[in-house]
């Protein structure tokens, strides 16, 4: 291909997607900044004025649960992240080294199956394994293990591990791509020379997947901490997180412009994660551009 | 990970390292399939609350779902926003990736990162944003809002399994065309398109799926008595944790599973790996 072309006339084919997204993603983000900056809507109430009451009042948290929520929707995810890492890591590994086809197509489509049931079913199937009366309690008092249910549900433990469940997946994938692109005779290689299979994976294998291994976390890290369906399920009373507190700014307390600065926290929180997992995928593909 | 520190050599008849390794990664496959193998069986049992073990096979709960007007009108309203979301996202997604892969055009790498966004940002951010701009402009909650939001979501999937086909395949079949004398248009009409047409139909399908499930994009932007399906189940799961909220699920999940099939039979599963 000529270096220094000009764009062809397929270029204007970018058209539409720009439109739609000037209109409905670049401009709506604007206003939600903009929004966070004022006391009401602008537009009707022409009483409004520029403030950097909602900031202050997140900074300053005197109710004391603003930044109690930060941290836990950065808790939430970090370890969402580490445990879909370790969950993640041996299915990739496996998927990525197996030789049949046809393993690796079914074992494919079990990753990709709970890809496709959307968040609010899977969030289902959790509370019915991990409630009170659930699968798990109802089978540990049949068998006489426990006296009374554990409490599996309602707290930070059931949120994890619905939200592990829900984006292992895009762990899984991310990874098979990067350990399917090392060369295996390598670890082959560090076998012969008397390494035992152990050494020869912690030593060659996962140092050449790494980038796989951060881009994976980050994915993750950045999904987990904007869920909001699976913690107001999951969580109960016992976890509140900032998703959750902007639909609550929203829906019960009618703040759109203090959710509009909650929402700028969340963002930057994002923005930093994204910028840095597309550096990394950059380095990973090289010339193609797919992020 | 893999083996547990094992002198046990590989050529051993038993192989406790392998045996450790396989068991492993069946078990998590296990924890990833089971809660679906679960909802299936409370889907089926006929007792008013969900209980363990299930006690008989029955379709009450279906019945109660196809005969609940409000989960039945959610179904159709999400069905046809997810038919709308379709077509619109292909052609829209699908004119992007060939504007990225053939239109010479400065910065591609950035643009497509720019057009991959919505899929990294907080979904219920887009949704935020999207509710403080309708209301600023004063334009209400409107169906053609919720479409257009969730086509917004859905487009990076189009873009990106389209790119994929598009790197994949060989542009000399293009230039052959036109060098027999085949104009441009033709070319497009007659080569490009029906090479690049199981990626499109792909990331239809994709696009299809994510508006049907879609939840935190739909959060702020339903009216009620407008609300999809997700947002439905969602409101009603809150009080109660019935076996229609299972049958519900299996409505969905038999949805996504036909339409995975449809993938497989377009494409063949493999080529998202490289994604």
């Amino acid at each position: 291909m000529a270096v220094a072309s000009r764009p062809s006339p397929i270029a204007w084919l970018l058209a539409p997607a720009l439109l739609l997204f000037v209109l409905f993603f670049v401009l709506p983000f604007g206003v939600m900044a903009m929004m966070s900056f004022y006391s009401g809507n602008p537009v009707t109430n022409p009483n409004a004025f520029l403030t950097t009451r909602h900031y202050e009042r997140f900074i300053f948290d005197t109710a004391g649960i603003f930044h109690d929520a930060l941290w836990s929707t950065l808790r939430i995810g970090l370890i969402t992240t580490v445990v879909s890492l370790l969950i993640g890591y041996p299915l990739a590994h496996w998927m990525a080294r197996m030789q049949s086809r046809l393993g690796h197509a079914l074992v494919l489509m079990a990753v990709i199956a709970p890809m496709l049931t959307g968040i609010v079913v899977r969030t289902f199937a959790w509370m019915t394994i991990l409630q009170d009366k659930g699968v798990i309690n109802t089978l540990l008092i049949d068998w006489g293990i426990v006296s009374k249910p554990l409490p599996l549900m309602y707290n930070e433990f059931g949120t994890v591990v619905a939200l592990v469940h829900i984006y292992v997946p895009f762990m899984v994938l991310t990874l098979t791509g990067v350990i399917g692109r090392i060369d295996e005779r390598l670890e082959q290689a560090a076998r012969s020379l008397g390494a035992g299979r152990l050494r020869a994976f912690v030593e060659v294998t996962l140092p050449l997947s790494l980038p796989g291994i951060l881009a994976g976390s980050l994915l993750v890290f950045a999904l987990s901490i904007s869920a909001y369906v699976t913690p107001s399920l999951m969580g109960g009373t016992d976890v509140l997180t900032l998703p959750m507190l902007i639909a609550q700014q929203v829906g019960t307390s009618f703040n759109p412009n203090f959710a509009g600065a909650l929402g700028v926290v969340l963002l930057l929180v994002s923005l930093a994660i994204v910028v840095a997992y597309n550096r990394i995928l950059a380095r990973l593909s090289g010339e193609q551009g797919l992020a | 990970m893999s083996a547990p520190l094992q002198t046990i050599r590989n050529k051993q008849p038993f192989d406790a390292g392998r045996a450790a390794y396989l068991t492993l990664n069946g078990l998590l496959l296990a924890f990833l399939l089971a809660p679906i193998a679960i909802v299936l069986a409370f889907a089926l049992n006929p007792t008013p609350y969900i209980s363990f073990p299930p006690v008989g096979v029955s379709l009450r709960w279906f019945e109660k779902f196809f005969r609940t007007p409000e989960f039945t009108n959610a179904l159709l309203l999400s069905l046809w926003i997810a038919g709308c979301v379709l077509v619109l996202s292909i052609v829209i997604g699908g004119a992007c990736a060939l504007a990225l892969a053939r239109g010479n055009l400065p910065g591609r790498s950035f643009l497509t990162a720019f057009f991959m966004s919505p899929l990294m940002l907080p979904a219920i951010l887009t949704g935020l944003a999207l509710f403080q701009s309708y209301l600023l402009v004063g334009i209400g909650r409107p169906v053609w809002g919720l479409i257009l939001a969730h086509t917004l979501v859905a487009v990076p999937y189009v873009i990106r399994t389209t790119l994929a086909v598009l790197h994949n395949f060989d542009r000399r079949i293009e230039e052959a065309a036109a060098v027999l004398g085949a104009s441009p248009t033709r070319v497009f009409f007659e080569v490009t398109l029906p090479l690049i047409r199981p990626g499109v139909f792909a990331g239809g399908v994709f696009a299809f799926i994510v508006s049907f499930d879609q939840f935190p994009v739909s959060l702020f932007l339903v009216v009620p008595k407008g609300e999809t399906l997700p947002v439905v189940l969602f409101n009603y799961m809150k009080f109660d944790l019935d076996g229609a909220i299972a049958a519900a699920s299996m409505v969905s999940i038999l949805l996504a599973l036909s339409v995975v099939l449809v993938l497989e039979r377009l494409i063949g599963l493999k080529a998202y790996v490289k994604l």
